[in-house]
Parts: C-alpha cells; structure tokens; sequence
C-alpha cells in the first residue's frame, strides 16, 4: 500500500490538492452514490490501485455527446480519470493513433487483458444492410461490439442510444438500429447510462463505484444504477411545490414561466422520467433543463422519441389520427360523436315508435269494441310509468 | 503508386475513412467516406415540426445546439414566427460560446497531436519552457515551477507503463518540428484547456440548462424567461457569472490560445504552401444584430469563387444541390441529378462491399456523405471561408487580426489558402467571438432593466394558426460552416426534411461530373513522407475539423 | 326460427315483477357509478389542470388535493369492482358471471337480436330478464378496462410510493405496460372508453326503458323489474324466450 499511496499522496499535492480534500471528495462520490459515510474511505484507496484499468470505448451510431459529457467530468476531472484512474487505450475521439495503429491498440487489450477491461459503448448498433450503416476500419459495428464487449469484464452502454436504441432505433427506425443489451444478447455486467447525453456526474460516480467495489452499483428493471434512476424527476423538482399547489406556466415568457411555476401543461416528461438531475443539475450544478424553464422531454426513457413526443403535449397522439390528435382530443371527439349519435337515434327511435304506438292504439281500440279485456292492475300502472318515463 | 487508408480517422467526430494514392511521397488522389448513417431526416417525417430541434440537435453532440438553432429557424420561416429580440440575443450567445469552445477544444484536443509531439515534451527544461511562455504571453501560469510539475505528471504517467490514448501515435516523426519546450507548453495547454472548456461551457448551463444538447430552444424564441428580480428567471445573478464566464473564457483566448497558435505556426510555416483544396468559399454568415430577415449579420455572408477575395458575391441559396452520384443512396430521377434541397430525398442504397472490407470501390459508390454544390461547384465551408468573406467584404476587425496574424508569421494573404490558413482562421474567428460576445450580454442585460422581457412569440406556437402547406429553410454558420435545414410542413407535420451540413460540403464524395470534394481535392499534392506513418494526411484533415456524425445524419 | 323477430303483440301483455339486482349489485353499481364520475372529473384535471392557484406556492394545494380525491376514489372504485367481481360467484342468478359471459348457444343469439336493435335495425327489444346478453358482453370489455384502469393506475402511483410502500409492488406492472408515459397513455385511453360506455349506458337506460316498459332504470333503485310470464319461464328454463 505505502508505494502506491506515496506517488498518488504526492501527485495530489503537487496539484495543490491535500489529502482532506481528497478523502472530502470521495465523501461526495459517496453521497452522490447514496453510500454511507465510511465509503469514502473505501474509494479513496481504490482510486491509488497503480495498476490502471483498461477502458475501450466504442463509438458505434453515437452524436458523440456522451463523449463530450465525458470531457466535463469535473469530479474526479477528465484529466484525472485519462491519466491516473483509468487507462483509455482506445477512444477515437481523443485517442493520438489513427488508422490500423488505433485499431492495433484496440485489438491488443482485447487480446491481452481478455476479461479484464471495461468497455464503454456509446451510440446504437444497426443490424440493416448487413451492418453497412456503421463500420470502423471496414468492420461492423456490430463484429467489433460482439469482439470487444463479449470479452470485456463490464459493459458500459453510455447514452440513451447505446442503453435503449435511442434516436436512430426512432420510428421507423431506418437503420435497425439495436440497443447494445439487445444486439449483443448475454452480455455479462451490462450497465445501461441513459440520458440524451448522460450526465458527467453519474459517469464518474459509476466509474468510482466499479473502482471501488469491483462490481456495478444495483440497477433498475432496465439496468440502470438505482443511486442515479432510482425516482422521477418529479420527485425532486424544485417546482413542485406549484405542481402541487395548481400554479402552471400556460404560455411561454408569462408571468408564471417568470415566476419558475410548474411546466407541467406545457409537457414536461418529469413525472415519468426517472433521473437525478434535479438533484445533482448539469454542468458541475449550474442547472437542468426544467430549471432554465424548458420542460424534460424524458430523455434518460426507454423509445423517449416515440414515447414522449410531441414533447409540448402531456399524451402521444391516438395511431392513425395524425401527430397533434392526442389521446385526450381524440377522446373528446369520439364523446362527442358518440353523444350525438345516441341523440339522433333515440329521436328515430321516438320516431318510429310513435307510430308503432298508433298503429297499435288503433288496433287496440278495434280490439275493445270486440271485447273487454282485464288487466293486472299492477301491471298496467308500472307500463304507464313506465311508457311515460 | 501505393493505396494508404486511413480508418478510422482519429480525434474527429464520428466515422471518417480517407483513401489515398501516394506516389514518390506524395498524395496524388484521394476519396473521402462516411461510413456511418442513421436517417434522423427519415425520423423526422410525420413528426411536429416544433419537436424537429431535439431529434435535429442529436445529429451531433460536439457542435452541439447547431442543428437546434437551424431547425427552428426553418420552422419559424416556414410558419411565419417572429421570434423577439431577447430571443436573438440568447441565440447569439448560445451560438457564439459554442463557437469559441468548440474551437478551442479542436485545437488543442483534436488538432494538436499532429504538430506537437508529447513524447519529447519529457526533455523540455521548465526554466526555458517558462521564458518561452513569458515571451509569447502574460498568461500567469508560466513559471518553470509550473512547468516542471506538468513535465513531471506526464514523466509520472509514461513511467507507469500505460499510455491510454497516447500510444501507438507517431510521436518522433521526422515531419514534428517543434522544440522540446514548445512541445512542454503545449501539453500543458493541452490540460489546461481541458478544464478550461468544462467552465467556459457552462454559459451554455445557464442558457440551456445543461450542455451538451442544450434544452431551451422553443419555435419562436426560447424557453428561458427573464427577469431580473425574479429567482425562476434568468436574473442579474446570471447574468454576473455569464459575464464573468465570457470574461475568463476571452482571456484564455487572448493569452493562450492566440499566442500558441502562432508560436506553433511559426514552426510549420511549409504548410501555409499545402492542402488549399477547392479554392471556392461559401459563407451563409451569422449573427443578426437585429430581427427582421434582412438584419444585417456580424459575420457576413457570401461566396468566393477560385480565391477572388476583390469579389464576393451575393448568396442566392437556390444555386444549392446535392448530389449521390458517388453516395449510397438513390435519386427517384436518377443518381446523376442533383436535387435542390427543398425537393430533396433520402433513400438509403449500400452498394459497397460487405463488412468486413479491404478497400472501398472509389470508382463506384463509396460514401454515406452527399455532395452538395454551389452553382455546380465544389465548395469548401468554415472559419477559413467565413474570415474570406469577411475580409474581403471590409469586415474592420477581421481584417486587422488577419493582418497581424500575417504579419507576425511573416507570409503573405496567399497563405490563407492552406491548411496552415485554415487553422490560423479558426483562431482568428475565436478571438472575433470573444471579444463579441459581451456586448451581447449587455444589449440583454439593458433589456431586462427596461422591463422589456419578451423571450417568445405565442401567436404561432398553436399549429391551428399554421398554413395547411408551408415550407422554409434555416441557414446558421456553425463552427464547421454553412449550415442549412429546408422543412416542408403539411397539416402540421413534417412532410419532408433535408439538412445540407458543413461537413457533407467538406467531407463529400465526387459529384456527377468527377470534381472532387474539398477534403480530397486539399489532400492532392500532400507530402507523406513515410506511407506507414502518414501524419501529414492528418494534418490537412484535421484542418476542417471534420464531423462525420453531422456530415451524414 | 325466423331471424326476424315477430311484430309486437297488438296485446299488452301480463307482467311479472321480479326481483333481479339484489343488494350488493346495487350498492357497488352505485358505489362504482359515483367513484367512477369522480375519478374521471378528478382524472381530468390531473391530465388538463384548467384551474390555476394565486401565488404564493404552499399555501394552495388545488393539485395536491385532486389528486387525494382521486386516489380516495379510486380506493371507493377498486373495493366495489372487488365486491361486485365476489358477488359473480355468490349473488343471485342475475349477479353471476354466466349473465356477462354467454355460455349458451341460445344466449349467442340472443346477443344479435339485441345489436340489431341497438343499431335501430330492429324496432322491438328482445326479450330478457337479467342482463341483456348483449349488455352483459360488453359489461366483459368493461370490467376489463376497469381492471386495466386500476392496474395502470396503481402502477402510476406506485412510481412515487414511499420505499417502504406497499404499493410499490404495483410498480412491477409498468414493464407490461410499457413504461409510465405509455401507462399513463392507457389510463387515458381508457378513461374515454370507460367515459363512452356511461353515455351508451345511460342512454340505452332510458332507450330500453321506454322500449320495454319494464322499470329498467328503477330497478337499479329497487331490485325489481318486470318481465313477461313467458320470458320469465324460458329464462328459468334456460332456453330462449
Ligand atoms: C340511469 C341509471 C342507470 C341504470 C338504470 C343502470 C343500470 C345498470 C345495470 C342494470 C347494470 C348491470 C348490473 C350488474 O349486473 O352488475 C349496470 C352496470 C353498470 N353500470 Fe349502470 N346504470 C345506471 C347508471 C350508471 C351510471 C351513471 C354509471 C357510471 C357513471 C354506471 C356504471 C355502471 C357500470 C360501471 C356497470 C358495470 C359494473 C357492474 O355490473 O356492476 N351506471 N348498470
Ligand atoms: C383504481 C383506480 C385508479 C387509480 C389507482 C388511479 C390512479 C391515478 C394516478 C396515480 C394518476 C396520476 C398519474 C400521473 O401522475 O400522471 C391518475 C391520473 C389519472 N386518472 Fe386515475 N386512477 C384510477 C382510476 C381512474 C379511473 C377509473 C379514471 C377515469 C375514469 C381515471 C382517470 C385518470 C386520469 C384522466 C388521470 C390523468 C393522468 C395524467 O394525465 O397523468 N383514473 N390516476
Ligand atoms: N459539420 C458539422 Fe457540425 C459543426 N460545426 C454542424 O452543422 O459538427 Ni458536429
Ligand atoms: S444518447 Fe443522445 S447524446 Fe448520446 S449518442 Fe445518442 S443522441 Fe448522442
Ligand atoms: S416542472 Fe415537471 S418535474 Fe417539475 S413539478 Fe412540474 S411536472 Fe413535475
Ligand atoms: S430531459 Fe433529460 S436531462 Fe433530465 S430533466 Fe429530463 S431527464
Ligand atoms: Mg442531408
């Protein structure tokens, strides 16, 4: 233990980081985790291991956003994590090698560290065109996640994309697009990131905990660590207090959206969206989306794409009644159709039976000149009322 | 002659694959190709328009909020909103702090390894390394204390055997030319605009909430009210620290990144004299300073044909087509038309080989990417075609930081035409926008103590308001370049939808007549010294900053 | 037998009054029919909230306190639909499953005599004593969408129970509905059809009320309708009329 503290004591002294607050920022990564206090200590002697992790990540049908979120981790810092904690062998985006020679370093760790590096895969995998949609040194998306992730200790899917399918598994879905869980079947400590990108906190948070204990934190039905999906947006809003008090933003720039109400008839997703960002906010805490005044529009969902949009709207459309037919306009107008119709019907019916009932009073009459007939007096009355009912 | 692929490019976004044929140390043709695509313009059939900015912005999450920004442009073309002037000030900070960041991020973690060589940054001495700062800049952090405690992380991190993404690079070729101690100061620049970047960026959480892919863009203005006074709003306390973030972010600009890039320039003068490319320049120009369509623009617009800077001719963006002669996709007409925009189809057709592949059939089909023309031409977008327009259209400021950055290195206007003009335009533009931003935060600012606090125009937020039919184009000067969405709207859903991205201008495919894009055509005539080791196809494409994810979609 | 029903007798005929809807079906028939008129009135104002609070926050709870109401209600639905879904197996023989689900040939056919009066194809009603059979198909799809009411129902609430909430076992559900949004997209769904059926219902109350003159809507009330002798002894002899 000595050696491997020294150098990592001293590298953070040098950086002008003491030791307290070090053991201070494991204490957050702890919290963030929802780890009891005594954690930190734990991270903080995984984090000085001197032997470095390998980390392959893969960038399939991806925006390359979760890349960038990965380049505003702030806690541990990108930097922290590229040269202490991890060591990144193959990243396209940032890597220096290029060509046969990045795809060698790649090819090397899988062959080399066989079931013990972490793959992380960010964007969606397509299954059309034999995998001609997406391919990197002239294989497919699909060959290399089945190579690299197939023998990797863990799998990290980052994004929406790579967790769910995301934007190009989008109706219709041009590509067949895959998630990574669903393209590579079977995948052993598959860990699912969603979020349209996913936020830079729970990236490093993950990271500290699989450094930590060796093992992912527990997961939601999709896989997805309950510390960071475990509650709706909802929950933790700053602005539910006027969710619950009846205090809505009706029209954008109103007195309402000045005074932070609730977004909620403008269509935020927040109550069926599951995500800490009201809680930790982007960007080292500077906001979220629902705090700059713009509704969530779900983006850390299953199919969000198809599921939550049109995003200004509280429901999807009904099929086959065009984009802006939500359920409840739909519903609406088939009341309405439906009401109607009972009406015009029932005045047929009144129609109809008008004459019925003449016809037979006639007959009738004919019937009392004949002969005189006896009624149950019981019967005759509640006919009475109810013919007049 | 000798076939050199490069695949995957590296330190670009997305999936690029460069094809060469190199003879006697030069590149004597080249093909460029995009091998992912995804069909966001497919997606977006049949969706509400008023959504099309969420799914268009994920085309990319390094030029993050550009494809926002041009979608709802389009739209509110297409519907008639007017969005207010708050609007367009938010707009313009967004657009322009993405600008600045992104550029500073490309030259230093994208475009950097190609001329700076950490390895022997280990031999600097920190003492010089520190007169060279002091000589270059003011910049506080310079002291041989500073440099020697880098040199040392980076020591540290080579001596524990595990290079991550530096190994397997060409550090010692013969084409590096910097000095040990300008390689130190560059690396530690390299950290330091790491973590300038995460800052700087958070004008953008302010704004939007979260970067990347920002959350507050609404046809017909945004979605962040403003009020001084009140905390739900964007109130004096953000406006303070967007001051200050801009004020920080203007100095590393000022002391840092300017300074670099000449020291740096100064070495690799040569490549003022390699990779022109087309020699055709397109800018849609950005900025409006006020909000009518005809507003004028801080960055103009224009178009130079074959280097003319005396002449820069009107944009008429009719003259746009797309072409996918050399693309795998197929033309309902045929695939030797070229289709405007407005009218154009995406219909994916992969007639390459199945993966796994060797090479590519160049003479056929061989990319994802489009490619557009302009009056039939091939033509190259970006910092380098933005600070020709505006330099040749009189533009003050930029013609006096071209100047000097000209004088400094001692070359003449020709230079520009090149990757190394490419690269110094970048820098350039950057400095324009920093310098530029505050002035915005201010018009803002006045406009929250007059009370006027507009930030949306609900009159065409209802789609019952909307014509049955309508169509309208969005242009936006993204950091890569011109950027344009054409929608098509029909009872209230997008009945078609086209982006013509910079990328896909730079980055495409021959056209129908032969004429290479402006990647392949700025790779002919690039030496290579060593086939193996082909640093200097890099260095000509990182130039564009290539983005694969926004040139295909 | 013909496929056209006879024309009504020229004679009005003797009636017989029968004790049909005893008293649980009643009580949760009313207890449903209230329960379900403010779930839906609740439940729209929880997806379309149209009354706005002054300010401050905190000291207006108009959401928060729908929101009870609904969940109170929906306590008050889903006890009833327990009850009346016991009482199939227990009640009388005008209570039981076999009046909702046709097990007979004869009640199959019934069950078309009936739609072709319902879509004005033909004058008469059909006769019966407990449940049009018709009627009492489509009570099936009704207690379906009930069922489905309460199950996306509680699975949304579940979503915000309390760790140690019990109700967090209905959180289980969300996977088959396809994740909260599209719960809540079934919630509303099927409120419109649970809102369709009362207007159908109602109407068809009245309609069948002044066709049949037979006490239809009183016997909600009172348990006793009146029927034909001869209807009477078909039912009881479980063959059409
Ligand atoms: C006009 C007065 C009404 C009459 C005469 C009436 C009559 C009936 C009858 C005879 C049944 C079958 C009972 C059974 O077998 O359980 C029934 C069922 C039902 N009614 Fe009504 N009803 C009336 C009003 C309403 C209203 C206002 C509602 C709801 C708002 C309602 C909701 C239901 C439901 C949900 C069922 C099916 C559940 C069940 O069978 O208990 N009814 N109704
Ligand atoms: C056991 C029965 C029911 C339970 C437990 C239940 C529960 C709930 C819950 C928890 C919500 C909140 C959803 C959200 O947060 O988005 C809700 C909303 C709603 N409920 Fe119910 N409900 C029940 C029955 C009904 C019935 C019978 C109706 C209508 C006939 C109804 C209509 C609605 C509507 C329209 C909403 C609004 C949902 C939204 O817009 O989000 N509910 N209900
Ligand atoms: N090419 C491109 Fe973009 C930019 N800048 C967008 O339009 O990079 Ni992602
Ligand atoms: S999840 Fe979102 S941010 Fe990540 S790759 Fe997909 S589109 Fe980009
Ligand atoms: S803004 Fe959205 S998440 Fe926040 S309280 Fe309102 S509905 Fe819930
Ligand atoms: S849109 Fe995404 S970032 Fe958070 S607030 Fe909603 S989950
Ligand atoms: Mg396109």
């Amino acid at each position: 233990m000595a050696k491997s503290e020294s150098w990592f004591v001293e590298e953070l002294e040098r950086r002008g980081v003491s030791r307290r607050d070090f053991l201070g920022f494991c204490g957050v990564m702890a919290s963030i985790m929802a780890m009891p206090r005594e954690a930190g200590a734990r991270i903080a002697r995984a984090l000085q291991t001197e032997e470095k992790p390998s980390l392959i990540w893969l960038e399939f049908q991806d925006c390359a956003g979760n890349t960038e979120t990965f380049l505003r981790a702030a806690r541990p810092t990108t930097a922290d994590i590229v040269l202490d904690i991890l060591s990144v062998d193959y990243h396209e985006t940032i890597m220096a090698a290029a060509g046969h020679r990045a795809e060698e370093a790649r090819a090397g760790v899988v062959e080399g560290k066989r079931g013990e590096y972490i793959a992380v895969v960010e964007g969606s995998i397509p299954t059309g065109a034999n995998g001609a949609y997406c391919t990197i040194g002239g294989r497919s998306a699909l060959q290399i996640a089945q190579e690299v992730c197939g023998d990797a200790a863990a799998t990290l899917a980052i994004g929406t994309c790579a967790a769910f399918g995301g934007l190009p598994a989008a109706a219709p879905n041009p590509t067949g697009a895959l998630s990574v869980g669903d393209a590579v079947p079977g995948l052993r400590n598959l860990i699912n990131l969603s979020a349209c990108p996913a936020n830079a906190e729970n990236v490093a948070a993950v990271v500290v905990y699989y450094m930590t204990f060796g093992r992912w934190p527990p997961v939601d039905r999709y896989r997805r660590p309950l510390f960071a999906y475990g509650k709706p947006i909802h929950d933790n809003c700053e602005r539910r207090a006027h969710y619950d008090a009846g205090q809505y933003v009706e029209n954008w720039g109103d007195e309402g959206h000045r005074r932070g109400y609730c977004l909620y008839k403008m269509g935020c997703k927040g109550p069926v969206t599951f995500q800490n960002c009201p809680k930790i906010g982007w960007n080292e805490g500077t906001s979220w989306p629902v705090g700059c005044g713009h509704p969530c529009i779900g983006c850390a969902e299953p199919d969000f794409w198809d599921k939550m949009t049109p995003f200004y709207a509280h429901l999807s459309g009904v099929p086959g009644f065009g984009v802006h037919a939500t359920a409840d306009k739909v519903g609406l107008w088939a009341t309405a159709g439906v009401a109607a119709a009972y009406a015009i019907g029932g005045f047929v019916q009144y129609g109809r039976r008008l004459k019925t009932e003449a016809a037979t009073a006639r007959a009738e009459a004919a019937a009392a000149r004949a002969e005189a007939t006896t009624t149950e007096a019981e019967g005759a009355a509640d006919q009475e009322k109810g013919g007049q009912s | 002659m000798t076939r050199v692929v490069i695949d995957p490019i590296t330190r670009i976004e997305g999936h690029l694959r460069i094809e060469t044929e190199v003879d006697g140390g030069v590149v004597r043709d080249a093909w460029s190709s995009s091998t992912m695509f995804r069909g966001i313009e497919t997606i977006l059939k049949g969706r509400d328009p008023r959504d099309a900015w969420a799914f268009t912005q994920r085309i990319c999450g390094v030029c993050t909020t550009v494809h926002a920004i041009t979608s709802i442009r389009a739209v509110e073309n297409a519907i008639g909103a007017r969005p207010p002037a708050n609007a367009r000030l938010l707009r313009n900070l967004i657009m322009a702090s993405q600008m600045v960041q992104d550029h500073v991020v490309h030259f230093y973690h994208l475009h950097a390894l190609d001329w700076v060589d950490i390895v022997s940054a280990l031999s600097a001495d920190p003492a010089a390394t520190a007169r060279l700062a002091q000589s270059i800049s003011d910049w506080p952090l310079s002291s041989a204390t500073y440099f020697a405690g880098v040199r040392e992380r980076v020591q540290q991190f080579v001596d524990r055997g595990q290079l991550g993404p530096f190994a397997n690079a060409y550090w010692g070729h013969s084409a590096y030319r910097l000095p040990p101690e300008a390689n130190l100061l560059a690396v530690a620049h390299y950290l330091e605009a790491l973590d300038w970047q995460r800052d700087f960026i958070r004008i953008h959480a302010v704004l939007g909430g979260k970067n990347p892919h920002l959350q507050s863009f609404l046809v017909g203005g945004m979605a962040t009210p403003l009020d001084a006074d009140k905390q739900g709003s964007l109130n004096m306390t953000s406006i303070s620290m967007m001051r200050k973030l801009i004020r920080e972010g203007r100095a590393f600009v000022e002391k840092v990144y300017i300074p670099d890039l000449l020291a740096v320039a100064s070495f690799y003068k040569d490549w003022a004299g390699y990779g022109a490319g087309v020699g055709n320049y397109l800018a849609y120009g950005e900025y409006p300073e006020g909000d009518d369509s005809n507003a004028p623009l801080f960055l103009p617009r224009g178009v130079i044909r074959s280097r003319d800077l005396s002449n820069v001719e009107p944009m008429d963006p009719a003259k746009i087509t797309e072409f996918v002669t050399h693309s795998w996709y197929e033309y309902e007409a045929g695939d030797s038309e070229g289709l405007h925009p407005a009218a154009g189809e995406t219909r994916p057709n992969y007639t390459g080989p199945e993966p796994p592949y060797e090479l590519l059939n160049t003479d056929e089909k061989y990319s994802w990417l489009k490619s557009p023309r302009y009056d039939g031409l091939s033509m190259e977008v970006g910092p380098l075609s933005r600070m020709l327009v505006a330099y040749g259209s009189g533009h003050s400021r930029v013609q006096e930081l071209v100047n000097y950055a000209l004088g400094q290195l001692g070359v003449g206007p020709e230079a520009l035409f090149s990757t190394l003009g490419r690269v110094a335009a970048r820098g350039i533009e950057t400095l324009v926008l920093a310098e530029k931003m505050e002035d915005w935060l201010d018009e803002l600012a006045d406009n929250m103590g007059r009370g006027q606090l507009d930030i949306h125009d609900n009159s065409m937020w209802d789609p019952a308001n909307w014509p049955a039919e309508c169509s309208g184009a969005g242009f936006h000067e993204a950091p890569r370049g011109a950027l344009g969405h054409w929608v098509h709207i029909v009872d209230g859903e997008i009945a078609n939808y086209q982006c013509v991205v910079p990328s896909t201008w730079n980055a495409g495919p021959r056209d129908a007549a032969g004429q290479r894009g402006p990647y392949e055509e700025a790779l002919v005539g690039t030496p290579v010294a060593d086939a193996e080791q082909p640093i200097e196809i890099l260095r000509t494409v990182h130039s564009f900053d290539p983005c694969m994810a926004c040139g295909v979609h | 037998m013909s496929t056209v029903a006879p024309p009504a007798p020229a004679v009005k005929p003797k009636l017989v009054r029968v004790y049909v809807w005893d008293l649980p079906v009643r009580l949760t028939h009313w207890l449903l029919a209230i329960s379900i008129t403010v779930l839906a009135i609740t439940g729209f104002y929880i997806g379309h909230p149209f009354l706005v609070a002054p300010d401050p926050a905190g000291q207006e709870f108009v959401m928060a306190t729908v929101l009870a109401v609904h969940f109170f209600a929906a306590i008050v639905f889903s006890l009833s639909e327990i009850a009346r879904i016991v009482w199939m197996f227990v009640g009388n023989r005008y209570a039981r499953w076999q009046q909702l689900i046709p097990t007979s040939k004869s009640r199959w056919r019934q069950t078309w005599e009936w739609l072709k009066f319902y879509i004005f194809f033909r004058a008469e009603t059909p006769r019966f004593v407990g449940h049009n059979p018709l009627a009492g198909l489509t009570y099936v799809l009704v207690y379906v969408t009930l069922i489905v009411m309460a199950l996306t129902g509680y699975a949304m609430f579940a979503v915000s129970a309390g760790a140690g909430s019990p109700m967090r076992i209905f959180a289980g559900l969300l996977p088959l509905f396809g994740g909260v949004q599209t719960a809540r997209w079934i919630h509303h769904v099927c409120m419109w059809l649970i809102v369709l059926f009362i207007i159908h219902h109602i109407s068809c109350a009245l309609l069948v009320a002044r066709a049949a003159k037979n006490a239809a809507i009183e016997s909600m009330f009172s348990g006793y309708r009146f029927v034909s002798p001869e209807d009477l002894a078909a039912e009881e002899a479980g063959s059409e009329r």
